[in-house]
């Protein structure tokens, strides 16, 4: 067992293998087997060094030429190997330990054998680690110089080297392989079968052989040419002996085309005419120019899926799939169809036999060529090599005897190959078949010692033949008559620890019931109890098998449900298969003089199993059991390419349907709306509703592109977003008011009231809506000078010239040759103030009272109008009148001390005579106006005494509203104050 | 062995003046049905479609714009993002005709660089009524190097053609890539987006 012998082989002077261990190294999916050898060096000083080396290895690590140095890992400071419990995994007793190994440029896994020999080897790799001790030197490995190429730079660290240390030596320290593909452990490669040895220039691809023949004749490897020679020689043979083995095999070339259907993509098939010929240059390149290529795939990748659409949909679409196959798996029916083939299945324990007779009475003798024939064997191979090393010569020697007697009538293609120990099972199909295979796993569980080893246990393989999935179990269950219970719980075992991959990776393993069709064979071990051993001889020569059938404790196990529920055996209609004299038909006469047993069996469970035949085949003398077989018909279901296509396209376009119905969709009572005659400060409302389908939707109006809200300052949507569910509706009212920040470039044509919003459904539609209308100018919103210059009422005029007045600059006056006689101040203030003066003068709590909406609505019109003598019959309140003349201040665009005067006044407020020098400075008509309105609040000041203003109530008034701050909204206290400061000196002084 | 195929979005934009049968176009692929009624489309529609192409699964999305001249300045907002843009005219509507370079400036304005697009001909059925002459059609997506067909949603006359070409022309251009879609932060945004999705 202990494989350090064969690595101390490999190692120069001076290095010693302490121990190894043979174990799985995991990279993402793969695994690959390595022999793990700890080596120490003793440094001529004294002290010692340690590095973990790993070797590909062949079947059997016996001698130095068995091994391949992969890899070579110093044990330095910042080297760690730690048992790590796999992710999610609950931890069985007796389960593989997986170790995770550790240093500054590397990271990998193993999975160790559970034992005692792997806790060992951790300990002693534990004790090799140079620790933290600052005292101690730090490990230098110079002896491992000799295992770097020459004329590589020392250490390669971080991996990036690695490309262009391999394939020319081994690697040291980190570096990841270059690719997966194309290159394999020998264990795995030799699970996929026997093709590799038919295509001889894979091999070229394995790792240890390029380093064996680069390292030929180099320092370290003084026997490596004699490797390679013996290598090279050992490839010839096993070429020719599969060449002659599986001739058919060979013809059909079905093997390795099946293998290459393997979802994994690591079939046999490979092009030998790029691959087998690649120089380690070409290597290089091809993988410097597959990384280019996966740069760019990158790069390229983010730029789409920043489309966050995109993204979305990908994630739809993996549901999608699922839905697909689901669909697929209902509507089976409709597009396949019941055939049946005609299956063999045969079990043989061949007692570590060699074959040494023609398999044909067993194989093919008297049966028409089956389409599909699964063979199993246990005691393949009873050395202790195959136990603890997992390979024998015998697996070759039976694959070529089982191939050369396969029915001569037709050509057969090995589907799969599998194997424990001494389990195999092989499975071939007819020729034409083979494109009909797909999706095929094989699987082992060991139920031996410490219910892990595989000297019992059993291998399976499933596939999918056609439209049916099939699982083939071959098991070697518990041996010795009282332990069926042992038996039992093997099959149990079996069971439950056989799971097969999918395809698919996200979904779960399968296990071996999730099949339509389980074909189940072996030696069951389950023996005849209850008589004594004559009896049943007795019984037997009488051939009154159903008598001795009572007796078998399968029989009986299945019958208490304790095992194999659910499968159907055959009669048994043949002699018990166990246990004969090797070479004869004579029972056992050794020692033991073991009973009659029929240990060999075969059971099915599914539909359409038709069983033909179940027999055994005394002709066959090798072995102490006699192989026995049995033939089936077995539905399968076939699929109609049409018809499949028409479902499969059925299922597409009703998931289509399916999702183009469930993108939201609203209906929209009103699309346009048009607000008519909109004034300034008057609310118009118009409402509509959304109707939602059946998708509960978000609603929600959307910015148009390079706006900063949803909709024009004079419109607001109410609500604005909301969420419906299926089949309900919501109103949504659309409201207009015009203030003053509007009123201004709505009189100028500057803005319109026209808008189109965008009601945005989450995941769905958009539906544009059209507001437009018409507004109709005011005095409200109009500048002084542009008042002044109209003569005539505001709505007297086209609008064509209250655009141009409006757009009129501030400072035309002077040049007013042009325009006629404009008036002093705007009539509209001359009319507010004249009705104040004329009618509440001596009102109480004048400009404090508000006013009433809608007589603020008629006083607008008055004046837009010109109806003056309107206010004195309309019996409005005079409060009203008071507030509009406020309103109407402060939608003057430009106040009426200009914004430019602004702070020269708050400047010079207290100072009486500088602050008339600035009103003095004003625009004409804004110099009557202030003039006009301080006369005008003088006069209330007289009546003090009954509308109870005082100076300071109207410069705090006015203050805000003459004084405004250019800056806009952030009102300072101290401006403020100056402000009113300002006003308040005109209030008490007469000019 | 069913090989993993990659899924594949194309987002589509089907562009044009109002009244051409944008909607009907859309219609008939993605329903392959016909409705006389006219009803014009005010907002942005959209449907899926899955086609199969080269053995990928690929899904359309196809976006219906309002062809009316007012919402313009609102649809060109669309044009962001689309792989793929079908210019639609009516073969009996001469100023639908005239109006193509002015849509194909908007693209030029408003696309992705390395939109495809495609120049369709509608209601090629009404023989009787047509105005502008298949060669015109050709002549102008000539100049422009684009392609062009002569479609009827009603007849359905190269409607599949024309989108499983256009599909086709897209997916010539687009690398073929891993889907890492995994890695990528899907809880953020709306699915759907037009304008919303502006990531610059």
């Amino acid at each position: 067992m202990d494989q350090s012998v064969a690595i101390q082989e490999t190692l120069a002077e001076g290095e010693y293998c302490i121990i190894a261990v043979q174990g799985v190294l995991c990279e993402g999916d793969s695994r690959q087997s390595r022999l793990l050898g700890l080596v120490r060096y003793r440094l001529e000083h004294g002290g010692q060094e340690h590095a973990l080396f790993l070797y590909t290895h062949r079947r059997m690590a016996i001698t130095g030429d068995d091994v391949c140095l992969d890899q070579i890992v110093p044990v330095s400071r910042d080297f760690t190997l730690e048992e790590v419990s796999s992710d999610g995994e609950l931890y069985i007793l007796g389960s593989d330990v997986t170790v995770q190994l550790d240093t500054a440029e590397l990271s990998l896994t193993f999975q160790l054998p559970f034992g005692s020999h792997t806790r060992m080897f951790l300990q002693e790799v534990a004790r090799a680690c140079p620790g933290l001790d600052p005292a101690t030197r730090d490990p230098e490995f110079q002896w491992l110089s000799r295992y770097r190429c020459t004329e590589m730079e020392p250490l390669p660290r971080g991996g990036n080297s690695a490309l262009g240390t391999w394939p020319g030596c081994a690697r040291i320290g980190g570096g990841r392989y270059p690719s997966g593909e194309g290159r394999w452990g020998l264990e795995e490669a030799r699970l996929q079968g026997w093709a590799l040895l038919c295509v001889g220039g894979v091999v070229m691809e394995l790792p240890g052989f390029l380093l064996a023949e680069a390292a030929a004749g180099a320092d370290p490897w003084g026997s490596a040419g004699g490797a390679v020679r013996r290598r090279d020689e050992e490839l010839e043979e096993a070429a020719e002996m599969s060449a002659a083995a599986g001739s058919r095999d060979r013809d059909s070339s079905g093997g390795s085309h099946l293998d290459n259907l393997r979802p994994n993509g690591k079939g046999l098939f490979v092009d030998q005419s790029s691959r087998g010929q690649d120089k380690p240059e070409n290597l290089l390149t091809r993988q410097t120019k597959s990384k280019l290529e996966i740069t760019d795939m990158v790069r390229s990748s983010t730029i789409t899926v920043s489309d966050k659409a995109h993204i979305l949909s990908m994630q739809k679409f993996g549901l999608r799939e699922t839905l697909v196959k689901s669909y697929l798996m209902q509507k089976e029916e409709d597009y396949t169809y019941i055939q049946n083939f005609r299956f063999f299945v045969g079990t043989y324990n061949v007692n570590g036999q060699s074959p040494k007779e023609c398999l044909q009475p067993w194989l093919s003798h008297g049966i028409q060529a089956p389409d599909v024939y699964c063979v199993g064997f246990q005691e393949l191979d009873l050395s202790k090599e195959a136990f603890f090393f997992h390979d024998t010569p015998k697996e070759e020697e039976w694959f070529k005897a089982v191939s050369e007697s396969l029915h001569p009538d037709a050509k057969y293609a090995k589907v799969k190959f599998i194997r424990l120990v001494g389990i195999m099972l092989l499975l071939y199909v007819k020729q034409e078949h083979a494109a009909h295979i797909s999706e095929v796993e094989a699987e082992t569980v060991g139920t031996g010692i410490m219910g892990r080893m595989g000297n019992k246990g059993g291998v399976a393989i499933r596939f999918k033949f056609h439209n049916t999935s099939i699982c083939v179990v071959n098991s070697h269950l518990a041996a010795h008559t009282e332990e069926y219970e042992r038996r039992n719980q093997d099959y149990k075992d079996i069971c439950s620890r056989m799971q097969f991959c999918q395809v698919d990776p996200s979904l779960p393993p399968l296990t071996i019931s999730k099949h339509d069709v389980i074909l189940w064979l072996g030696d069951l071990n389950y023996r005849i109890e209850e008589l004594d051993v004559e009896k049943v001889k007795k019984l037997i020569e009488e051939k009154d098998f159903q008598t001795l059938y009572a007796y078998d404790q399968l029989k009986t196990q299945v019958a208490a449900k304790a095992v194999f529920e659910g499968f159907t055996e055959g009669e048994l209609t043949f002699q018990p298969t166990y246990k004969y004299d090797t070479g004869s038909d004579e029972w056992d006469t050794s020692e033991k003089c073991r009973a009659p047993a029929w240990c060999d069996r075969i059971l099915w469970k599914g539909k359409n199993i038709t069983q033909l035949s179940y027999q055994s085949h005394m002709a066959l003398k090798t072995s102490d059991h006699k192989p026995v077989s049995s033939e089936f018909d077995i539905g399968v279901r076939v699929k109609n390419e049409e018809l499949y296509r028409k479902t499969l396209e059925e299922i597409v376009r009703s998931l289509d349907k399916m999702e183009n119905a469930n993108i939201p969709s609203v209906s929209l009572s009103k699309l346009e709306f048009c607000f008519q005659n909109v004034k300034y400060m008057q609310l118009q409302v118009e409402s509509f509703t959304i109707h939602n389908g059946q998708v509960p939707c978000q609603f929600e109006f959307i910015n148009k592109p390079g706006e900063e809200s949803y909709c024009r300052q004079w419109l607001n949507a109410n609500p604005s977003k909301g969420f419906l569910l299926p089949d309900s509706a919501i109103e949504i009212e659309l409201e207009i008011f015009v203030t003053k920040t509007m009123a201004t470039k709505l009189n100028s044509g500057e803005d319109k009231i026209e808008d189109i919003l965008v009601l945005h459904l989450d995941r769905g539609k958009d539906y544009f809506l059209s507001v437009s209308g018409n507004y109709v100018p005011s005095c409200f919103g109009s500048p002084i000078h542009t008042l002044c210059y109209m003569r005539e009422p505001i709505s007297d005029l086209p609008l064509e010239t209250v655009r141009e007045l409006t757009l009129m600059p501030l400072w035309t006056e002077d040049d007013g040759s042009q325009l006629e006689n404009p008036m002093e101040i705007p009539k509209e203030l001359w009319m507010m103030v004249d009705y104040l003066y004329r009618n509440a003068a001596q009102e109480e709590d004048l400009f404090q009272q508000p006013g009433r909406r809608l007589e603020f609505e008629h006083i607008r019109d008055c004046l837009d109008t010109g109806m003056i003598e309107n206010l004195d019959t309309l019996c409005i309140l005079h409060h009203s009148v008071a507030e509009a003349l406020l309103l109407f201040l402060e939608s003057l665009p430009e106040p009426v001390i200009c914004y430019s005067a602004y702070h020269n006044c708050l400047e010079c407020s207290g100072n009486y005579t500088a602050s008339k020098q600035v009103i003095s400075t004003l625009p004409t008509f804004h110099k009557n106006v202030f003039n006009y309105l301080l006369a005008f609040l003088r006069q209330l000041l007289e009546n003090s005494e009954k509308n109870h203003l005082d100076e300071n109530i109207l410069a705090s008034i006015f203050g805000s509203l003459l004084l405004r701050n250019p800056a806009g909204q952030q009102k300072l206290e101290m401006a403020e104050k100056k402000a009113q400061e300002f006003i308040h000196q005109f209030l008490c002084n007469s000019p | 062995m069913a090989k993993k195929t990659y899924d594949l979005l194309f987002k589509l934009l089907l562009i044009g003046d109002s009244g051409v049968g944008k909607t009907c176009v859309l219609f008939r692929f993605s329903d392959d049905a016909f409705n006389t009624t006219f009803i014009s489309t005010i907002g942005i529609d959209f449907k899926i479609k899955t086609v199969e192409l080269q053995g990928k699964k690929i899904k359309l999305q196809i976006w219906d714009t309002a062809g009316q001249e007012r919402f313009h300045t609102i649809t060109t907002s669309y044009y962001r993002g689309a792989m793929g843009i079908m210019l639609v005219y009516d073969i009996t509507n001469g100023k639908s005709f005239e109006n193509i370079s002015k849509w194909l400036r908007n693209i030029d304005e408003h696309a992705n660089e390395d939109v495809e697009r495609m120049l369709l001909g509608n209601k090629c059925d009404m023989e009787d009524k047509r105005v502008v002459p298949k060669g015109k059609g050709e002549q102008i997506a000539r100049e422009h190097g684009i392609r062009f067909f002569e479609t009827s949603a009603k007849a359905n006359i190269n409607i599949e053609k024309a989108f499983l070409t256009l599909a086709e022309d897209i997916l010539r251009k687009t690398p073929v890539k891993e889907p890492n879609s995994e890695n990528v932060d899907i809880s953020s945004g709306g699915g759907v987006t037009g304008w919303k999705s502006k990531c610059c």
